[in-house]
C-alpha cells in the first residue's frame, strides 16, 4: 500500500524558556492510502496538534512530514499552499463558517482559491452539497442552518475538491448522536466508495471503532497503534452494528428520563 | 484567487457589515465632494477667466506703469511687504510717473510699438440729459489701441483713432442714468464733470473749480471680467478729461503719465517685459491683469483643498479602524482560508483591495453628489443671476481632475489599508483557528 502520509520524528514545543510545554514527542507514524484512521486520546493528549503537523497547518518543532514520500519542509509556500488546497480537506470543531454568506459561498470558497471558473465553482458546490443531501439549502443563509447542517456543509466544502486525504477534528463533537451518524456514514462513504483517506481526531471510542486504524496518544506520545480491519464489508456492517447499538442506548436514555 | 474574485468577494465582504462600512464612506465622501466641488468651482472660474481673455484678443497689448507704483499695488493685494531694496530704487512718493527719460528708452526697444503716454484725472461725476441725477464715477478706464475686444450688449467699440469723444457704458450705467435700455442710449449724450487741479486750490466750492465734457455713448459693454472696470473712452475723451483736468499747471507737470501702453509682438511679451523691467517700468499684459483674480481664486481652492485634505486624512484613520476590526471579526475566516491553501500574499490583497474599494466607493459617491449638486447649480444660476452670462459655468467637473482626484483618494484609502492587511496576512493559520 502507498504511503500518503508519513510523520518522522515529529516534536511539537509550543511557548519558550519558562513556559515552553512540548505537546508532541517524537512521534513516527505512516499513513496509507485508503486507510480511516481515528486519533484518540485524552483532552490536551496533543491530537489536534499531531493533526495540525500531519495537515501542514502548522510546522513541527521538530522531526518532518513526507507527503506522498516529498519531505513538506522543502516544499515553497506557494505549493504547500497548492497541497493543502488541492489534495486535503478539513472538518473542524467549530464550524467556522462565514454565516452571513450563503450556503454556496462557504462551500465553494477552496475552488476559488483555487482559480477555478464561476462556472466550475457553482457545478463542483452544487454536487458536493448534492453528497451532504443539502443542495436545497444552496441559497441559505449559513445562519439560517442547524447544528447537524452546518456540519455537513462543512463536509461539501472539504469535499468539493476531491480531496485525496480528509482531516477531521472531532466532526462529530458539537452534534448529538443522531446527527452526529449522520456526519459520520459521509465520511465513512467517502472512505470506502471514493478511496479517500480518513484522519479523524475524536474522544469518542465508537466512532474511534468504525475505522480501521487506532492511533492512542497520551502526553504527545503515540501509547498504541492499531490496525482493526480491513476488509471494507465487515466494515459497514460494524458500523452498522455500531449505530445500532448507539441509537438503541439513546432510545433507552430517552425512555429513562420519561 | 482571481483578482476579479478578490475584488468581487472583497466588494462583497465591505457590505457584509454595512452601517460600517458606510459610514466609513460618508467619512471618505466628505472629503472627497469638499476637493471635488472646489476643484470644478475653481475649473468654472478659470474656464471663465479663459474665456474673457480669449474673447478680449489683444495678445499683444501691453500696460506699462513705474515698478516702484507696480510694487506698491501688488504688495497691497498680496500682503507681502517684503520687496527687496535695489541701489538707486525710487520710492512710489518720490516718482509716481513715468519719467520722459524711461518713455524714450522704451522707444527704442525692438518689438516695442505704438506707445500712448496715459495721462489719467479724474473724474467726479457722470450725467445726463435724461435725469436729473449725477453719479459718481470712479474709474474712467480707457479703450487702448489694437485688437482688443470687448464683449458690447450693443453698439460698437470707442474708436480709438476717432478726434469724437466716444464712451462705452457698462450695463448698470445705462438704466441709472434714465435710457430705456442699451439700444436707446446708444448715440445719446452724457456729460462727465472733471475737477482742474490748480482751480480747485483757489475755487470756494468744488463745483466752482468743474469742468464739464460731453461724450457720445458708442457701446454698451457686456458684463464681465473686462467691463467690471467702468465705462471706457476712446484716446480723444480720455486726453480731454486730462486736458480739462491739467489746464494751467506747468507744461513739465502736465506732461507726467502715470501709465502707458504699447502694442507688442505677443511671442516676445517675456522678453520685452524684461527689458522694460530694466528701465524701472513693470508690463502687464490682459493675461497678467487677469492672472490676480487667478490668484485669488487658486489661493481660495488651495484654503478648500485642504479643508478636504484633512476630512480625507480624519477618514483615513476610519478605513484603518473599520479594517481592524474587521481582521480581528473575521479571524477565523482568515484562519480557514489560509488552511485551505490561500497565501499571505492574496490575504494581503483581499484586505488592501476592501481599503481601496471603501475608497472608490467614498470618491465615487463624492463626484455623484458634487454633480448633482453642480449641474443643479448651473441650471439656476442661468435660470437667475448669470442669465446675462450663458457662457459661464460656476462649476465645470473635468474627467481628468476627477480621475486624478479618485486615484489619489484610492492610494491614501490603500495606504490606509496596509497595517490592518498586514496584520490579516501574517496570521498564523493555527493560531487563527484556535482563535476564540
Ligand atoms: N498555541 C499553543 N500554545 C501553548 N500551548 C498549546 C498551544 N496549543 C496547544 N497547546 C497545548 O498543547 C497541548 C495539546 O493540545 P491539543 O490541542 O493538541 O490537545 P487535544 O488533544 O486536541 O485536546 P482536546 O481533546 O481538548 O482538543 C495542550 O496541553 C495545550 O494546552
Ligand atoms: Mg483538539
Amino acid at each position: 500500500m502507498n504511503t500518503v502520509i508519513e510523520a518522522k520524528n515529529l516534536t511539537k514545543t509550543y511557548g519558550k524558556k519558562a513556559t515552553a510545554f512540548t505537546a508532541l514527542k517524537d512521534i513516527n507514524l505512516k499513513i496509507y492510502e485508503g486507510e480511516s484512521v481515528a486519533i484518540v486520546g485524552k483532552s490536551g493528549s496533543g491530537k489536534s496538534t499531531l493533526m495540525h503537523l500531519l495537515a501542514l497547518l502548522d510546522t513541527p518543532t521538530k522531526g518532518t512530514v513526507l507527503v506522498d514520500g516529498k519531505d513538506s519542509t522543502k516544499l515553497s509556500t506557494r505549493d504547500l499552499n497548492k497541497l493543502r488546497n488541492e489534495r486535503f480537506g478539513f472538518v473542524f470543531q467549530q464550524f467556522f463558517m462565514n454565516t452571513k454568506d450563503t450556503v454556496l459561498e462557504n462551500v465553494l470558497l477552496p475552488l476559488k482559491i483555487a482559480r477555478k471558473s464561476r462556472k466550475e465553482r457553482k457545478v463542483l458546490a452544487n454536487s458536493a452539497l448534492k453528497i451532504v443531501d443539502l443542495d436545497s439549502k444552496a441559497r441559505n443563509k449559513a445562519t439560517d442552518l442547524s447544528g447537524g447542517q452546518k456540519q455537513r456543509v462543512c463536509i461539501a466544502r472539504a469535499i468539493v475538491n476531491n480531496p485525496k486525504i480528509i482531516f477531521a477534528d472531532e466532526p462529530t463533537g458539537n452534534l448529538d448522536s443522531a446527527t452526529g451518524d449522520k456526519i459520520t456514514d459521509l465520511l465513512f462513504d467517502l472512505n470506502e466508495n471514493q478511496g479517500v483517506t480518513l484522519i479523524i481526531v475524536t474522544h469518542d471510542e465508537d466512532l474511534a471503532k468504525l475505522c480501521n486504524r487506532i492511533i492512542r496518544i497520551s502526553d504527545g506520545k503515540i501509547i498504541s497503534d492499531q490496525t482493526v480491519r480491513k476488509d471494507s464489508k465487515a466494515k459497514a456492517s460494524a458500523r452498522h452494528e455500531a449505530e445500532a447499538a448507539r441509537v438503541k442506548k439513546a432510545n433507552e436514555k430517552k425512555g429513562g428520563r420519561k | 484567487m482571481k483578482l476579479t474574485d478578490i475584488i468581487a468577494t472583497a466588494n462583497h465582504n465591505l457590505f457584509r457589515s454595512k452601517t460600517r462600512s458606510i459610514l466609513t464612506i460618508v467619512a471618505i465622501f466628505i472629503g472627497s465632494f469638499t476637493i471635488i466641488m472646489s476643484n470644478a468651482i475653481n475649473s468654472g472660474v478659470n474656464d471663465y477667466i479663459d474665456k474673457q481673455v480669449e474673447s478680449a484678443g489683444g495678445d499683444g497689448y501691453l500696460e506699462m506703469m513705474p515698478t516702484a507704483i507696480a510694487e506698491n499695488a501688488m504688495s497691497a493685494i498680496s500682503g507681502n511687504g517684503a520687496v527687496e531694496y535695489k541701489e538707486n530704487s525710487v520710492s512710489a512718493a518720490d516718482q509716481p510717473y513715468i519719467t520722459d527719460e524711461q518713455l524714450a528708452k522704451a522707444r527704442t526697444i525692438d518689438g516695442l510699438e505704438s506707445i500712448d503716454a496715459l495721462h489719467t484725472a479724474s473724474v467726479d461725476y457722470i450725467a445726463s440729459t435724461q435725469t436729473d441725477k449725477k453719479y459718481k464715477l470712479f474709474n474712467l478706464n480707457l479703450v487702448p489701441r489694437g485688437d482688443i475686444h470687448f464683449d458690447l450688449s450693443a453698439g460698437r467699440k470707442p474708436d480709438p483713432e476717432s478726434s469724437a469723444y466716444e464712451i462705452a457704458l457698462t450695463e448698470d450705467f445705462v438704466s441709472i442714468l434714465g435710457f430705456k435700455d442699451n439700444e436707446d442710449s446708444i448715440g445719446k449724450t452724457i456729460t462727465l464733470a472733471v475737477p482742474n487741479t490748480i482751480d480747485c486750490y483757489t475755487a470756494a466750492t468744488h463745483s466752482e473749480c468743474q469742468r464739464l465734457v460731453d461724450a457720445t455713448v458708442v457701446g454698451v459693454q457686456a458684463p464681465g471680467v473686462l467691463a467690471s472696470g467702468g465705462p471706457r473712452a476712446n484716446i480723444a475723451l480720455f486726453e480731454k478729461v486730462y486736458d480739462l483736468a491739467s489746464d494751467g499747471m506747468s507744461k513739465e507737470t502736465k506732461n507726467r503719465a502715470y501709465q502707458a501702453t504699447a502694442q507688442v509682438d505677443p511671442k516676445r511679451v517675456e522678453e520685452i517685459k524684461a527689458k522694460l523691467k530694466e528701465i524701472g517700468l513693470t508690463a502687464m499684459t490682459i493675461d497678467d491683469q487677469v492672472g490676480m483674480i487667478r490668484t485669488f481664486f487658486d489661493a481660495i481652492l488651495v484654503v478648500f483643498n485642504i479643508f478636504g485634505g484633512i476630512a480625507l486624512l480624519a477618514a483615513a484613520i476610519g478605513i484603518i479602524n473599520t479594517l481592524f476590526m474587521s481582521v480581528q471579526e473575521r479571524t477565523r475566516e482568515i484562519g480557514l482560508m489560509k488552511a485551505v491553501g490561500m497565501g499571505s500574499g492574496k490575504i494581503f490583497l483581499s484586505f488592501s483591495t476592501e481599503a481601496i474599494l471603501l475608497g472608490f466607493w467614498g470618491s465615487v459617491l463624492g463626484i455623484a453628489v458634487s454633480m448633482l449638486i453642480g449641474y443643479g447649480l448651473n441650471a439656476l444660476a442661468h435660470a437667475t443671476f448669470l442669465a446675462e452670462l450663458p457662457t459661464f459655468n460656476i462649476v465645470i467637473f473635468e474627467p481628468a481632475n476627477m480621475l486624478v482626484i479618485i486615484l489619489i483618494i484610492m492610494i491614501i484609502a490603500f495606504i490606509a489599508g496596509t497595517a490592518p492587511a498586514l496584520r490579516a496576512a501574517k496570521k498564523n493559520p493555527i493560531d487563527a483557528l484556535r482563535y476564540e
